[in-house]
Parts: C-alpha cells; sequence; structure tokens
C-alpha cells in the first residue's frame, strides 16, 4: 500500500508546472544571490566634511576616512549649514566636522576638536557609520603619533592595547555567517509550505474524500506525503552545500552527519506543524496566510538576522519556543565551528521536544471520519 | 432475504441543526436501492456515515455487518464509494488512478494488471489509458470512478449522485454498470435526483427534512400516493418540506 502512495506522491510532485523548478531555483537563489545582496555591511555611506582647519594634517584625515572603502565623499565644504542642508535633504548620512586648530592639537596631545554627526533615520546605518569614522579617526591618530617623535600617548604613561581577535569567522565576512542561515531558510520554507499545500489541495479537489472512504491507515497517507518532500530536502540541502564549497570555498568544519541530524529533527517540526495547519485549514489560502505568519515569526525571532542574546527577556523566552532558534544554531555550529552532536545536544533537545509535540497534534488533528 | 445495511434511529445534528432526524431503515443484499430527497435533505450526510466518513450524534446500526460507530475502518474494506465530486486524481493516467486505488485496496500487482485490462476492455477505454484523467469527457470520468470504486469487488457500493450533469444517453449507460454490479451480487445504494433513475431501483426511501417519509417499491409508492410516475410521487412528498435549503 505504501508503495503505491509514495510512487503516487513522486509522480504529483514532478507534474507540478511549479514545484520542481521552485526546488532547483529557489537555493540558487538563497545561495547566490542573497549572500551579496542582503548584507549587514553598511558600506557607501554618503559623507560630507566640514574642514575649518585646511591643513594637510586634515587632508590626511578625510583621504584616511574615504580611503577605507566605507565611505563616499560628497563635498567638502566649510559652513556647517551647508553640511546640514545636505543631511536634511538626504544626499548624505555623516557629516564630519574638522575644527579650527585640529592639525595643531594633534602635536600638542591636547582633546582635538572633530565632530561627528550621523542620520539614524536607518539606525543600523547611523551607528555602524559614527563607529566606523571614529575607528578611522582612531586609526588616523595613533599612526600620527607612531610617525611623530613627540607621541602624546606614550609620553602620558602605559597604553592598554586591546586587539580583538575573532574566532571561527575571522575576517567577520557577513557572507560566511549567513550561508549556513539561508540553507536553514530554504530547508523551512520548503518543508513547511509543500507539505501544508499539499494536503490542503486534496480537501478542495475532494481527493481526500476518496482516501478517507479507502481503508488506508492515517499514518501510511501522511508519511507518504512526507517521504517526498524529505527527498527533496536533502537533494536541496546537497545543492547549498555544493555552492557554499565551488563559489565561496566554505567547507562544513562539521561532520555531515550532524547537518543530517539536525535537518531530520527539523523537517519532523515544519513538516508536523505544515500537517497541522492543513487540517485545520479549509483552502489554501487559509494555509499559506497561517504558514507565512509561523515562518516569519520563527525567522525574526531565531536568531538568523538579529542575536538572540540582545533581544529583551520577554522575546528571548518566546525564542525558547522557536525551532529555527535551535535548528540555526546548531547549523551555525556545526558549519563554522566544526561542533560535535555531543556539544549542541541542547538544540537537539529542543527540537526534538517540539517536534514530537508538533506531530503527535498533527496526527491527532487529521481525521478520516469527522 | 438477508440484510447487508440495518440502521436504528440515526441522528446527526451540526449544532442546532438536525441533518438527519432519527431514521431507521435497512437494505438488502443484492438489491438497488434508491435514496431520494431534496437538496438539503439529509442524504449526503446520512451516506457519508454509513461510509464511516462521518459519526452519528446518536443511533446506529451495522454495514456489510460491521458496526457504523465502532468499526468504520472494517466498512471501508467492504464497500466501494463514488462521490458526489469527481475525485480521481486529475493530474495521474487513467491506469495510474487505477493502480493507485487497486494498491491501496490491497491489489498484488498481478491482480491489478488483470483488473486495468478488465475495466479499460469493459469501459472501452483502452485508447485512453495513458490520458490524464482530467482529459477525459464527464460521462467517462463518471463510468471510471465508479469501476474504480469497484476495484476491490465490494460487498455495497454507495454512489452520491453518480450521474449528474450528463445527457441522458451517456446516464442510461451508467446504469448499465449499476445493473451489471447487481447481477453480480453487489448491492447498489444510490442517491439521485432523476426520477427516471427511481423507476430502476429495486426499492427505495425518499427523506424529506432529515426524515425518511416513505419507503417502498416504486411500483408500491405510486399506488400509495396515486402518482402516475416516480416524479408525481417526489412532488408530493418533497411539497411537504418545511425545511429550506
Amino acid at each position: 500500500m505504501w508503495k503505491y502512495l509514495i510512487e503516487k506522491e513522486f509522480r504529483q510532485f514532478f507534474r507540478d508546472p511549479m514545484l520542481p523548478r521552485i526546488v532547483i531555483v529557489f537555493p540558487l537563489l538563497m545561495m547566490l544571490v542573497f549572500p551579496f545582496a542582503a548584507n549587514m555591511e553598511v558600506k557607501n555611506i554618503n559623507l560630507v566634511v566640514v574642514d575649518n582647519d585646511r591643513t594637510d594634517i586634515s587632508a590626511e584625515l578625510i583621504e584616511k576616512c574615504t580611503g577605507s572603502g566605507y565611505f563616499r565623499l560628497k563635498a567638502v565644504c566649510s559652513d556647517p549649514r551647508e553640511a546640514q542642508e545636505m543631511m536634511d535633504r538626504n544626499t548624505v548620512d555623516a557629516i564630519l566636522t574638522i575644527g579650527q586648530g585640529f592639525s595643531r592639537s594633534i602635536v600638542t596631545g591636547e582633546d582635538f576638536p572633530v565632530g561627528i554627526k550621523v542620520n539614524t533615520v536607518n539606525g543600523t546605518k547611523g551607528s555602524i557609520g559614527s563607529q566606523y569614522l571614529s575607528d578611522c579617526i582612531m586609526l588616523f591618530m595613533k599612526q600620527f603619533a607612531g610617525d611623530g617623535s613627540s607621541s602624546p600617548q606614550t609620553a602620558s604613561g602605559p597604553v592598554i592595547d586591546a586587539a580583538p581577535k575573532y574566532y571561527y569567522n575571522p575576517y567577520m565576512d557577513y557572507k560566511v555567517f549567513m550561508v549556513p542561515s539561508l540553507m536553514v531558510i530554504a530547508v523551512t520554507m520548503v518543508t513547511g509550505f509543500f507539505p501544508a499545500l499539499n494536503i490542503v489541495g486534496e480537501k478542495e479537489a475532494g481527493t481526500i474524500e476518496q482516501m478517507n472512504v479507502s481503508p488506508v491507515s492515517k499514518t501510511a497517507f501522511i508519511v507518504c506525503k512526507m517521504i517526498p518532500y524529505w527527498v527533496i530536502t536533502f537533494f536541496m540541502l546537497g545543492m547549498c552545500l555544493l555552492i557554499a564549497w565551488l563559489v565561496f570555498g566554505y567547507v562544513c568544519r562539521g561532520s555531515l552527519w550532524g547537518v543530517v541530524l539536525f535537518t531530520v529533527l527539523h523537517i519532523m517540526v515544519t513538516a508536523g506543524l505544515g500537517l497541522l495547519i492543513s487540517s485545520y485549514s479549509e483552502n489554501a489560502q487559509q494555509a499559506m496566510f497561517i504558514m507565512m505568519f509561523f515562518v516569519l515569526i520563527f525567522m525574526l525571532m531565531s536568531g538568523v538576522f538579529t542575536p538572540v542574546s540582545s533581544m529583551p527577556a520577554w522575546a528571548r523566552a518566546i525564542t525558547y519556543a522557536n525551532p529555527l532558534r535551535y535548528y540555526a544554531d546548531a547549523m551555525r555550529a556545526i558549519f563554522l565551528k566544526g561542533s560535535s552532536v555531543a556539544d549542541l545536544w541542547y538544540d537537539a533537545a529542543g527540537l526534538l521536544a517540539i517536534g514530537v509535540t508538533v506531530l503527535f497534534w498533527a496526527v491527532r488533528s487529521y481525521r478520516k471520519t469527522s | 432475504m438477508e440484510n447487508v445495511i440495518e440502521i436504528h434511529g440515526l441522528t446527526k445534528k451540526f449544532g442546532n441543526f438536525t441533518a438527519v432526524d432519527n431514521i431507521s431503515f435497512s437494505v438488502r443484499k443484492g438489491e438497488i436501492f434508491g435514496f431520494l430527497g431534496a437538496n438539503g435533505a439529509g442524504k449526503t450526510t446520512a451516506m457519508r456515515i454509513l461510509c464511516g466518513l462521518s459519526v452519528p450524534t446518536s443511533g446506529g446500526g451495522t454495514v456489510a455487518g460491521y458496526d457504523i460507530v465502532r468499526q468504520p475502518e472494517k466498512i471501508k474494506r467492504h464497500i466501494g464509494y463514488m462521490s458526489q465530486k469527481f475525485s480521481l486524481y486529475s493530474d495521474l493516467k487513467v491506469w495510474e488512478n487505477i493502480r493507485l486505488f487497486g494498491g491501496i485496496y490491497g491489489l498484488s500487482g498481478k491482480e491489478i494488471a488483470a483488473k486495468t485490462s478488465e475495466i479499460l476492455a469493459a469501459l472501452g477505454m483502452e485508447d485512453v489509458r495513458n490520458s490524464f484523467v482530467s482529459s477525459l469527457p464527464l460521462g467517462w470520468k463518471q463510468k471510471l470512478s465508479f469501476s474504480i470504486a469497484m476495484i476491490h469487488e465490494p460487498d455495497i457500493v454507495f454512489l452520491d449522485e453518480p450521474t449528474g450533469g450528463v445527457d441522458p444517453e451517456t446516464r442510461r449507460r451508467f446504469w448499465e454498470l449499476i445493473y451489471d454490479a447487481a447481477s453480480r451480487g453487489v448491492t447498489v445504494f444510490v442517491t439521485t435526483h432523476y426520477m427516471d433513475e427511481a423507476e430502476y431501483c429495486d426499492r427505495v426511501s425518499v427523506m424529506v427534512d432529515g426524515r425518511i417519509a416513505a419507503f417502498d417499491s416504486p411500483a408500491g409508492l405510486k399506488r400509495t400516493y396515486g402518482a402516475a410516475d416516480m416524479d408525481g410521487v417526489f412532488r408530493i412528498l418533497a411539497g411537504r418540506a418545511v425545511r429550506k435549503e
């Protein structure tokens, strides 16, 4: 009986005009477009400099800032009002004001008059921009002090030099960080949406009634629907890993079996949720919207985009019920750190607990009789 | 004569609405039983209970010797069901649909192959074996649905308005299939809106407002109500309905 049902699901999948294409295109898009496009690194910050010092040293500072690659110098002016106007018109994101006597005070080691003003309508861009800008100035100061014979810092006593060393992702490359996360998103989308829409589709077509009136068991019907999506998910995951290796040269540091194990656990959750939603939904639109609702919450509250540790306590509490939190965490750890399954028992337990609950509920809620 | 369906005090409520109101009847083995009633009279609801698709609010009975409340899954092995809405897989080919349902009812590969040629030959559909079911004309779809509902040689076959939307000639050919099944000892339980089809049944029941208003052979009913044909009988009975659709 199982053989015939699985055969049916595969036939229907490959005959669908869209699904096989989505399965090919989706990982390509996720892995080749998003790591470049949806990037949290802030670049191309438009900068205007109000230079009241007008010396070689101030010109050097401007060059230092623009040379970092993060800033685009829009103009150098001497009137602060002019610069403010440019910010108001949104042509610049940051204003660097170099006060009169800058070159003098940098030599003598006094407080030097440099002002940073940023547009924080886009908060991330603003705060990161001001950070970059002050880093540039600090770096400039340091170099200047190193060159000069009369270094004010060394003269004024010991300097604590804190040099951070970044582990696991040494260049803080956002793409490295995002690649495992994008795989997580691809897997979630396919295993969540496809089964939900599939069963609702049978409801709409009326074919589910012909199944319900047959002696086919609930478990057989549901598991046979899942199997093709498991196969497809692993095909997609393979594609993602291959692209990560070919295009970015990233290889999974940990064991691939770990990746497989966590993916299986995660599929249990999302597929169970898909089924649960489809057994409560009357039609495809309903199922689609409810699934969308959950997937959005899962993604935004998972640590995929923003770190869980920086969320307020109440939001952090919610993330414990979010399967994506565990899966994304585990995938990153295995992929970037090479963690073993034993290190990640916590994530495995979380996924398992949610998965068992959802699946149990899903099988209970699907009824052959009403 | 042996009864294959026996129903006592069957009731189904949806909230305050009583779709099926305390009905009792029995169907004999091998007869063609017409289950008539206006739209909304409760026919489909009652039929779904008998097929194990719906649980009655109260009352009970047996179908093919199994209890409708406690053993619905056992009933499902012994009945065939053709729903009002065409419910084969339209994205599967004719032979694939036959194979799927054969497999679901536990037929072996060999049995499925034999059944497939048998069905296609009987329906004269060998040429469309590899066509998608969606491309078939409605009359063919109905005949194919019926044959697939019969694939596991059930004791009883339930047909819910099997001939809706086709011309009289196509309906007549469909009824040939029904007669053929009955001649092989299969009990046919059929709902219909066409009163000429009601004339073909051995016995009929007429449901009005969730209750069985009349139950007899077509000839007996015509005598009782002094009507020339089943159409007349139906108009008299359905005219008494209080409940609207």
